[in-house]
């Protein structure tokens, strides 16, 4: 039996990204001479193609596969920015993986199967399809994370990662069973409010443990540990991978779940709001301490989490779910730029087994390198949260939502969080800029291929800063899109 | 009203040059320096037919433009001046032209950045002055923070790290609560405005609405406000980042931190703030006491600190936070006499203050110190300096004839009508300026040259002149021929005291400002007076009914 | 006490004692061959449950596959015994009364939910019932299963090319 015509097609972007990956290590073993090029052009085409394929399914609302997959503006909105990270990724990744002489076939293939569950955790209906979705993603990224088999620490990522990381998804494996047991399905759009009351106290603790397998996915407190040292030890570019592509596809399975199962919104109100709360400060507090540049921005990445968590919690606090849910949205799409190009820098600035990663490394790097110090410095205030940069309208909806929900506390605690995370971006910003140029170590050119992904990055900060209006209206009709509770 | 895009070119100038500056090759150090300094001036050239065209007497805003920029949540890029942003306006692209220029020999590393930075500044703080979104206000506020780290913290002196970002610091923190603030009058504003009105950031249509809200919200929306504008003025407890980052920062950039950032914080308080303050008598009293407290400790406190100062740079830091403290007490007089003079002084101080940076600036670049010790018996060596450095120095102590006294005089008349109290501390403040300033001048110009390496400076160079000349030409314009800034401002002084002040203009018969009979501001305060106390006494404890009720005491009794 | 009962508790207990045996136990290969037990027990479990088909699948993946592989890799490995580690502090003071509330907090949740909740007789023809829904309804994140495993190999592959020096751009590489 093949499925519907229609069907396939709504799976188009899922289907040539597994091709291409498929097809990727078939002819590697094959391949001899320009092998670099043709290897990273075919995975870029195969994620590019992806891309383009992903706005057919937008002129084909509906769901494919007896109602597992919903292809709506919501999901298409969530595909496109995880296939772009994808994109970025992979066109970053090539000259850092010869420096670190780990250039394979292999790696490529497993950021496209990654995205391919990124983008199945985006489109699913349904917890069983969520949940292999979510594995998919996982496990690719495990892997990638020891990527660098012979660097320690690099084992030790993808170790702690893989351990925690199982611990998570079996949360929230147990959770689905629950969920079921008390509902009756895993549909999501089936799933009605059970009556009897010993039901509603499975349901209550299915969603529990749902919740703290995605919080471990989005790092959020109290279940961020781990992302410190994941995020320090594993191949940068797949830190940038990591930071801005599954925990957008996490937060997306996230807010479908709280928008379309009924009672889900009251139950996690405040589970979001204390994480919201602690997630950020922890972040933030925690990054004023760090040397080390990539340590810092993986704390700093706990703290967008946070962020992000207070539009959620606005918008399960609400009648007005599309102010909050546009609000998450809008920030994923710019933190995953501004992230994804402040780490991109990283990876290729660390230089040979990322030596110079302290924050001292990067002295007067503006003297040196003017250009790539502009757009870090560029990321560094997007993160922060300037105006004129994307991170500024991010923040402003998340602001916004959060006051049209009358979280005004949170709100406030956000606010003093911008001002906290000043000051470590803001040091990073002195030692490129105010201090005398490092003698002892001239930072390499930058290659055409970073540069590339660092003027996409910076061109979308400012676009995303300057213009919102076209993906606003997008992210607001996606989260329309959702199904209501 | 037809459309113009003066504003637009006003504001993108300077944006434009920090373009063309970006594709001029770093090998060309001379041409980045040209450049910078003809879209410096172009910046003021393209400001001056505002002087001609500005219509005196019209009401509202002038020079509209208004365009959809983000539909969704109703923000404009919407700009338009009044008589009070026409000022600022003039001051910045003034101010702008003559600091660039003053940076030809005085920045020598890193030329690019630097113009580059220097003209998005100007673009930041005149976006501040012209917008009339809320939004497109908070986006200009908070760009300019960039390229002002920047400044202090690449091109100042040996602190310059510490000072930026203890600038930067200070200053988010402030702004980040104003967003919130302006989040929550943004949704005020349309629940007020019912059902079917949309959301917007346009700056009077959500001011219009505030007398509507509650007094805890006006409260709330009142002191969110309040943190930003303090910091930037800044106000007594506030103040702590400003001594260092104008000492720290290059001479270009402490003339436009104190000419023209400063003014950021006082337009604030007088474009918002005030139309925020309660409606409830009581509460705008409690305010208002706060605020003058605030206001003349920090002019008495500016003052006292500038004595005991070894650093030229810093004692006239302080001096800013003395006078900047008579632009407060001026704008919360909420009467026309305080609030014009406030904005005149507003001007007096970006161009004696400036003009007294400038001179530091030219010390420092001959003998790269700032230590007054260093210093002494200047007049010799550099005559011309001397006597353009004594102008300065008493258009800044406030002497009749030159701009200083003017704004004071205003302001302490509008202070006077209030109360005597706070006008009496007052003029402690400007006894206090005149003897600091004095003896600044005393201890580097006259007497013998102790320091042999003073013997042989060279005098002004035409460069030098071509910054200072026409700070002093405008102070003494303004301190002689006032009358045209009065003009312009009144009545956009009056539209902010009608709305503010009602009773003002409602006992008084004459719609004249200054003519007002004394006995109506008499009947006024005490009836403010009866009806604040009789409030106070069913709800507060007897301490705040002391403390609040006694300036307005204190006022009845001098007017009877 | 029902027969049925009494099986219950007896399995139900040989498969708590065999799960904490699995981590009592310092030699893997103990741990291994515990392990089998438990699959064994949950295996009765689904019987007594009438799901023949997955007391089958139970027995034939986790207990014969899985199992085999298992004992195959610590051979392979030649693993030795493992040695103690006190538990750090933080383990001792807020996991292991973390972990017995949650335990608590579980059982106590679930048992009263199932306490209100009537059994409901299994449907008739479990196993192709079962069947049209894995390869019908649920076709696709079978088939997604098929990438996963997929990955999993790769990553078996990456990982385990420990030491072997990679070979110069361009060159000929072999995967082994």
């Amino acid at each position: 039996m093949f499925p519907p015509r229609q069907d396939v097609l709504r799976l188009m972007p899922e289907i040539i990204l597994s091709l291409s990956g498929i097809l990727l290590m078939l002819i590697e073993p094959f391949l001899s001479g320009a092998r670099r090029t043709l290897i990273v052009t075919l995975a870029a085409l195969g994620s590019g193609l992806a891309l383009v394929s992903t706005i057919y399914p937008a002129t084909l609302p509906g769901t494919a596969f007896s109602g597992l997959l919903r292809i709506d503006g919501f999901s298409v909105f969530v595909h496109v920015v995880v296939e772009a990270v994808a994109f970025l990724v992979i066109i970053g990744s090539a000259d850092y993986l010869d420096r670190e002489k780990i250039q394979h076939g292999e790696y490529y293939a497993l950021v496209l199967f990654a995205t391919v569950g990124m983008c199945v955790m985006a489109g699913a209906a349904e917890l069983m399809t969520a949940f292999v979705g979510l594995e998919t993603s996982s496990i690719s990224t495990y892997i990638l994370a020891g990527y660098r088999r012979d660097v320690p620490r690099s084992n030790e990522s993808a170790m702690k990662y893989f351990l925690l990381g199982s611990f998570a998804t079996a949360f929230f494996l147990y959770g689905i069973a629950l969920l079921y047991g008390a509902t009756g399905t895993t549909q999501l759009a089936r799933m009605t409010f059970p009556t009897t009351p010993g039901r509603e106290r499975l349901l209550d603790l299915g969603l529990g443990l749902m919740l703290v397998g995605l919080a471990f996915k989005i790092a959020a407190a109290p279940f961020q540990l781990w992302t410190p040292d994941v995020y320090e030890g594993a191949p940068t570019p797949v830190t940038a991978l990591m930071a801005s592509g599954p925990k957008a596809a996490a937060f997306a399975l996230l807010l479908r779940i709280l928008a379309t199962v009924g009672a889900a919104g009251t139950f996690w109100f405040w589970a979001l709001w204390v994480s919201a709360a602690l997630t950020m400060f922890v972040g933030n507090l925690a990054a004023i301490a760090q040397s080390n540049v990539k340590r810092m921005l993986a704390y700093s990445s706990i703290s967008h989490a946070g962020y992000i968590l207070v539009a959620l919690a606005a918008a399960a606090a609400s009648d007005q779910v599309e102010l909050g849910v546009a609000a998450v949205l809008y920030y994923l799409a710019v933190y995953a730029l501004m992230k994804l190009g402040a780490f991109i820098f990283v990876s290729q600035l660390g230089g040979e087994s990322e030596r110079h990663m302290e924050i001292d490394d990067f002295r007067g790097l503006a003297v040196r390198q003017p250009v790539a110090a502009a757009c870090f410095a560029l990321f560094l205030l997007s993160l922060l949260g300037l105006p004129v940069t994307s991170g500024f309208l991010g923040k402003f909806y998340i602001f916004n939502a959060a006051l049209a929900s009358r979280l005004i506390w949170l709100a406030v605690l956000l606010a003093i969080n911008t001002v906290i995370a000043a000051f470590y971006y803001l040091r990073v910003i002195v030692v490129m800029y105010m201090r005398q140029p490092n003698q002892t170590w001239p930072p390499a050119p930058m290659p055409w291929a970073v540069t590339f992904v660092l003027s996409i990055a910076a061109a979308g900060t400012f676009y995303l800063g300057l213009f919102p209006g076209r993906v606003m209206a997008l992210a607001t009709q996606a989260a329309l899109s959702l199904p209501g509770r | 009203m037809n459309q113009t895009h003066i504003l637009s070119w006003i504001l993108f100038t300077p944006l434009i040059g920090a373009i063309v500056l970006l594709f001029v090759p770093r090998q060309l150090d001379n041409a980045q320096r040209v450049i910078g300094n003809v879209f410096g001036f172009l910046g003021l050239a393209v400001s001056l037919p505002l002087i001609w065209r500005f219509q005196i007497g019209t009401p509202g805003y002038q020079f509209r433009e208004n365009y959809d920029w983000i539909p969704s949540i109703g923000a404009h890029y919407s700009l338009g001046i009044d008589g009070i942003s026409f000022l600022l306006v003039m001051l910045t692209t003034i101010l702008g032209a003559i600091s660039i220029l003053s940076s030809w020999s005085a920045i020598q590393n890193r030329k690019k950045e630097y113009y580059i930075l220097f003209l998005l500044l100007q673009t930041g703080m005149l976006g501040v002055f012209m917008a009339l979104d809320f939004f497109l206000f908070y986006l200009f506020w908070e760009v300019m923070l960039v390229p002002m780290y920047f400044l202090i913290g690449v091109w100042g002196s040996d602190r310059r790290l510490y000072a930026a970002i203890k600038f930067f610091l200070y200053t988010l923190a402030g702004s980040v609560l104003m967003l919130l603030a302006i989040l929550a009058l943004y949704y005020r504003a349309h629940e007020v405005a019912g059902a079917g009105a949309a959301y917007t950031f346009d700056i009077p249509t959500s001011l219009g609405a505030v007398p509507q809200f509650s007094t805890t919200l006006q409260r709330i929306l009142f002191w969110g406000f309040f943190f930003a504008f303090a910091i930037k003025v800044p106000m007594f407890p506030f103040h702590t980042w400003l001594p260092d980052a104008h000492t720290e920062a290059p001479t270009a950039g402490s003339v436009i931190l104190a000419g023209v950032l400063l003014k950021m914080g006082t337009y604030g308080f007088i474009r918002f703030s005030l139309p925020l303050l309660p409606t409830d008598a009581v509460a705008r009293q409690h305010i208002i006491n706060i605020l003058m407290v605030l206001s003349v400790v920090g002019i008495i406190y500016g003052a006292l600190v500038c004595l005991m100062q070894k650093d030229m740079k810093k004692l006239i830091a302080y001096s800013s936070v003395s006078h900047l403290g008579f632009c407060t007490l001026g704008i919360f007089a909420l009467n026309p006499h305080g609030v014009s003079g406030s904005v005149i002084q507003q001007i007096n101080h970006g161009i004696s203050t400036g003009a007294l940076f400038l001179i530091v600036g030219v010390l420092y670049e001959r003998r790269h110190t700032r230590m007054i010790s260093e210093y002494g018996g200047l007049s010799t060596p550099m005559p011309n300096f001397a006597a353009i450095y004594l102008i300065a120095t008493l258009s800044s102590l406030g002497l009749p004839l030159l701009n200083g006294f003017i704004g004071e005089f205003t302001i302490l008349s509008g202070v006077f009508q209030v109360s005597l109290r706070w006008t009496a501390w007052a003029v402690v403040g400007i006894v206090l300026g005149a003897a600091y300033l004095l003896w600044l001048y005393q201890r580097v110009m006259f007497g013998p040259v102790t320091n042999p390496m003073n013997e042989h400076l060279p005098d002004l160079n035409m460069r030098e002149y071509a910054t200072l000349v026409p700070l002093m030409l405008l102070a003494f314009w303004i301190g002689i021929y006032p009358k045209p800034l009065f003009r312009v401002l009144d009545v956009p002084v009056r539209q902010i005291v009608e709305q503010v002040n009602p009773g003002y203009y409602n006992s008084a018969t004459a719609q004249r400002w200054g003519e007002k009979p004394p006995v109506a501001a008499a009947n006024d305060a005490a009836r403010t007076e009866s009806d604040s106390t009789k409030a106070l006494a069913a709800s507060a404890p007897p301490a705040i009914i002391a403390a609040s009720s006694e300036p307005i005491a204190v006022n009845t009794a001098e007017k009877r | 006490m029902t027969p049925q009962l009494v099986i219950f508790l007896v399995l139900a207990a040989i498969a708590i004692a065999g799960a904490v045996n699995v981590i009592l136990q310092r030699h893997p290969i103990h741990s291994a061959i515990s392990l089998i037990s438990v699959m064994i027990a949950l295996a009765g479990l689904f019987l007594l449950l009438e799901s023949e088909f997955i007391a089958v699948v139970q027995i034939i993946v986790y207990a014969g596959a899985i199992m085999v592989l298992f004992v195959f890799v610590i051979m392979l490995l030649n693993a030795g015994a493992e040695e103690r580690t006190n538990m750090s502090r933080m383990a001792r003071y807020a996991g292991v009364p973390l972990a017995i509330f949650l335990l608590i907090e579980l059982a106590y949740q679930i048992g009263a939910a199932a306490l209100s909740m009537t059994p409901q007789p299994l449907a008739e023809d479990v196993t192709r019932r079962l069947s049209m829904l894995l390869f019908q309804d649920f076709v696709f994140p079978f088939e997604l299963t098929s990438i996963l495993i997929l990955i999993a190999i790769l990553g078996a592959l990456v990982l385990a090319q420990r030491g072997e020096s990679v070979p110069a751009k361009g060159g000929p590489k072999t995967i082994t």
